[in-house]
């Protein structure tokens, strides 16, 4: 996270996530920004202000505006023509902001890096949050938030992505 | 417009309690895989790193699968490619604060932990 | 010595002016002897015009016996006239100080500079003429002058058929003129104006009402009354900046001036019907001005139809005047009339300075279509500036003058509830709503004049280019001094307008008008009140507060400095930014059943296998209503009525023989009858 110049020094672990739930924990301006996506990911953002997901409850905010934007939300795979737009978005935003890409397509699947696209959102700007999904959910969006403002903890670090079960012994058993 | 107050009315709050409430109703959407390191021989593992379309899943050099989460679209090629090694992991709070968090390593053909 | 003294004084300096021009401008420093006589007699008729605000009318002097005209010269300095002088005075004095850097010395220069001078004199002498036959001959030189002033580049056909539409109008609004003075001379038997005045219980009510109307019309040519207006857009674009300016900011005056004469001194009809028609016809011209205004690329064609909008403006305070003296509200009748010439004098101050500040753009930057420009204000920033002062006038903002006389001008229509007649209370409050429709498309408008040529980047490599250097600035800087000084100086100026009310409609309006402090009330002290000159130092000190506030909180630490968001646009290119037309078309789409646009495009044979088509033209010019269903047919009636009687100029010699014997046959029988 990009933290605000006026405040010196360097933070501990703990004071970090203590300054940013403090900035952010109770209200969080969202500007989206789509790198060349296919648009579904933003599909997904738009239904978290809808009735069922409704991010307003949790004091999140979209707004069209970086001036206004604590958080930016990356979507898409940043074609390299779009380079210059996402930069001038980046530098719009006054500090301290955060930066989340979400999809498989800004986490570095999906394109690979060519002529025409970087591949990956952390080849043009410095990323602090990742979510994962083709599409990811507005479940998944709502947790992300909440990790990136230090809400909620992460918990795929502790996810193995293994199962222990045998489908064979499964499959004779009745 | 009345109808549609009255039937507002009588479905009630429709709003996620999440995150004051757990909400499972992501799980059920699909979701990146989970593997059984018991039916991973290195063969299934390089077909399945073959039939991966988004490049998620690699051959580590130390006999292990290398499964990048953030890379995974939940296509179900590996899990179509292999079905006794792959199964859904139902997983979707997924967000991570570092990349390389979301970079799993599977051991072939040894215990699941 | 009184105000007349002073209107020799301007009237001798601007003959040698007219000679000096006619001779010597091809002579080093010919050029800025003439205009520094003309800048002489320009304050000497300002100083006139001043004093005899304050002074009252003068008696009428006779100059000479027997002249050609076949009267004596009566002249004689009203204080109805005297504003309209002043404003000729100031509008000569910046104009003289801005021509030497505008006009190259040419023999074209020194003809037009003897015809503007003799302009000048015409105009003089319409405001200090005593007697009829005097006005009528001033106002015929004025208007013949005028015309070879428009008539700069003769081989030019625009400038040719710019001229001729102001001369035929011009003519045709003098015959009307004329018939309304013989019609009151000829009934109250004195040819001086205050004879007529003296006598004009001998008119009956007919003749009057016949008198005024003509008057109405015949002066509405001039001063742009639609649908009498056509010359002016016809007319400013093609004369030199100067030259427009002179238009706009005294001749157009001169036709308010000349229905002033026979609303308030000459014989005015009695009823409130005469009140009605001009305060309906202002309104409308009003509304009309600013709506063809908004459809305008042509700097100079969009100031034209500007004047046209003040004109109604002004007309419709003097015509709701004429209703509150119909009925009995004296107090609100001065006031009106004092809004209205308060108008006058600012309309000719900033329209006069932007129409200067369009030759300087002319010059600099070599177009005069607004969609070729943009950007000046970095390019020529001391006229940026200059102009930006005669916008905020014109568009009637606070703290500038031109919002001071609009405010006494609504004020004033708004207590039309007091007249006691429901519909006349009626169309006054319509006549209020549609000027303030106008004041709200004007704003729209001046934005469009100013943000277009002056804001944004530059639209062609000629306005990238332009320069300010050698272009004329002290001229447009005066007026944007005095546009301040009336507007700050605002209780000074009213005071001196309540001493000219006085004279004309015998109305104190001292206490009513000026209760003190400064502050200026709208002729009754339950209704409103409103102090200029304390706005203006409010609206100064208020812009020290943002200032103040920047300055004690600007972050003490290191800030970082990045660009202004603009969207995360690439590049910006010059046709990123609005043109002059697309600004206003919410306006043009909105009255398309005035404009009645034909829209045509044109696009290449779109036979391309790749789906390219090449440059598509599209086009959607206002129909010219007026000239097509008004002037049109009555040209085509009189083409058909001189085709009917031209047999009678048959070239045969033995016909005419036959014409001389009849009418001396004739001549006899009548001469023994």
């Amino acid at each position: 996270m990009t933290r605000d110049p006026a405040a010196g020094g360097a933070m501990t672990p703990e004071e970090l996530r203590a300054a940013i739930a403090r900035q952010f924990g109770r209200s969080l301006h969202i500007r989206t920004l789509d790198t060349g996506s296919c648009a579904v990911c933003e599909q997904e953002i738009r239904l978290l202000a809808a009735p069922h997901y409704d991010l307003h409850r949790l004091g999140f905010f979209f707004t069209p505006a970086p001036r206004h934007a604590d958080l930016l939300l990356v979507t898409g795979p940043m074609i390299r023509a779009f380079e210059v737009a996402a930069r001038k978005t980046y530098d719009a935003m006054p500090g301290p902001k955060v930066v989340v890409a979400t999809g498989a397509c800004a986490l570095g699947g999906v394109y690979p890096a060519d002529p025409f696209t970087h591949g990956t959102v952390d080849a043009v700007l410095p990323v602090d949050v990742w979510i994962p999904g083709c599409p990811p959910s507005p479940l998944a969006l709502l947790h992300g938030l909440g990790v990136a403002v230090g809400r909620l903890a992460e918990k795929v670090r502790d996810l193995p992505f293994t199962a222990d079960d045998d489908p064979e012994r499964e499959r004779a058993a009745p | 417009m009345t109808l549609w107050f009255v039937r507002g009315l009588r479905r009630g709050v429709v709003t996620t309690r999440y995150p004051a409430r757990p909400d499972e109703s992501a799980a059920l959407l699909p979701s990146p895989p989970a593997f059984r390191p018991r039916a991973l021989t290195e063969d299934t593992a390089r077909r399945l790193v073959q039939a991966c379309p988004g490049g998620a899943l690699q051959l580590a050099r130390n006999a292990a699968l290398l499964f990048d989460v953030g890379r995974c679209t939940a296509c179900g090629r590996c899990a179509a490619a292999a079905p006794d090694a792959v199964t859904r992991s139902g997983a979707w709070e997924l967000a991570a604060s570092t990349r390389s968090v979301l970079i799993k390593e599977i051991p072939l053909r040894g215990e699941a932990r | 010595m009184t105000p007349l003294d002073c209107y020799y004084i301007a009237a001798v300096a601007w003959a040698v002016a007219a000679l000096a021009g006619l001779i010597a401008v091809r002579a080093a420093g010919g050029l800025r002897a003439c205009c520094a006589l003309s800048a002489l007699g320009g304050a000497a008729a300002a100083a006139g015009g001043g004093w005899s605000l304050l002074h009252g009318d003068t008696p009428v002097m006779s100059l000479g016996a027997a002249t050609v005209t076949g009267g004596p010269v009566q002249l004689q300095a009203t204080s109805l006239a005297g504003v309209f002088a002043a404003l000729l005075g100031v509008v000569a004095v910046a104009i003289a100080c801005y021509a030497p850097r505008y006009h190259q010395p040419s023999p074209g220069t020194a003809l037009y500079l003897g015809a503007y001078h003799v302009a000048l004199l015409g105009c003089l002498a319409v405001l200090a003429a005593g007697g009829m036959v005097t006005f009528l001959v001033a106002w015929e030189t004025m208007s013949l002058a005028c015309y070879l002033l428009i008539l700069r580049h003769p081989r030019d056909p625009a400038v040719a058929r710019g001229a001729f539409w102001f001369l035929a109008l011009s003519e045709a609004g003098f015959l009307l003129v004329v018939a309304a003075f013989v019609i009151l001379s000829a009934k109250t038997g004195s040819t001086t104006l205050s004879g007529i005045a003296a006598h004009a219980a001998a008119v009956p009510g007919g003749w009057r009402a016949a008198a005024f109307l003509l008057a109405l019309a015949g002066f509405g040519f001039k001063a742009g009354l639609v649908p009498l207006h056509a010359w002016l857009p016809e007319a400013h674009p093609v004369a030199p900046a100067d030259g427009s300016a002179f238009l706009s900011g005294v001749v157009v005056k001169l036709g308010v001036y000349g229905i002033a004469l026979f609303a308030f001194r000459l014989a005015p009809p009695a009823g409130a019907w005469p009140g009605l028609v001009v305060m309906g016809g202002g309104a409308v011209t009003a509304a009309v001005g600013i709506l063809y205004a908004m459809a305008e690329r042509d700097i100079k064609r969009f100031l034209a139809y500007s004047t046209i909008e003040n004109a109604g403006i002004i007309v419709t305070a003097l015509g709701a005047a004429m209703i509150f003296r119909a009925s009995g509200q004296q107090a609100l009748y001065a006031l009106l009339l004092i809004a209205g010439i308060y108008h006058v004098a600012n309309h000719g101050c900033y329209k006069t300075l932007l129409f200067l500040e369009a030759g300087v753009t002319e010059h600099a930057a070599g177009t005069r279509d607004m969609d070729r420009l943009g950007g000046l204000v970095r390019r020529l920033p001391r006229s940026a500036v200059i102009a930006f002062a005669g916008t905020l006038g014109i568009a009637a903002l606070p703290p500038l003058n031109g919002f001071v006389s609009e405010w006494l001008i609504f004020q004033g229509l708004f207590q039309g509830f007091r007249t006691g007649s429901h519909l006349t209370g009626i169309l006054i409050v319509l006549a209020a709503g549609t000027l303030g429709l106008t004041g709200g498309l004007a704003v729209y408008a001046f934005v469009r004049g100013f943000g277009i040529p002056y804001l944004g980047m530059p639209r062609t490599r000629q306005a990238a280019q332009a320069s300010e250097r050698g272009q004329p600035v002290l001229g447009p800087a005066l007026l944007a001094v005095l546009c301040v000084a009336l507007s700050v100086g605002a209780p000074v100026v009213l005071f001196a307008l309540s001493k000219m009310a006085r004279t004309v409609t015998g109305v104190t309006l001292g206490p009513l008008l000026l209760p003190g402090n400064l502050t200026v009330i709208p002729a009754h002290t339950d209704f409103a009140a409103f102090s200029p000159t304390y706005l203006s130092v409010f609206l100064v000190c208020a812009l020290a507060v943002p200032l103040l506030i920047y300055l004690a909180g600007r972050p003490r630490a290191r800030s970082v400095r990045v660009p202004v968001w603009d969207g995360g646009i690439v590049s910006f290119k010059p046709r990123m930014q609005y043109s002059a037309m697309t600004f206003s078309a919410p306006t043009r789409v909105t009255f398309d059943a005035l404009y009645r646009p034909s829209v045509s495009v044109s696009r290449p044979a779109d036979d391309d296998p790749a789906g390219r088509s090449g440059p598509v033209h599209y086009a959607a010019p206002v129909t010219p209503v007026f000239k097509r269903y008004l002037y049109r047919p009555l040209v085509r009636a009189l083409e058909w009525l001189a085709d009917l009687v031209r047999p009678v100029q048959s070239g045969d010699v033995n016909l005419y023989l036959l014409y001389v014997f009849v009418v001396i046959l004739l001549a006899y029988l009548l001469g023994s009858v």
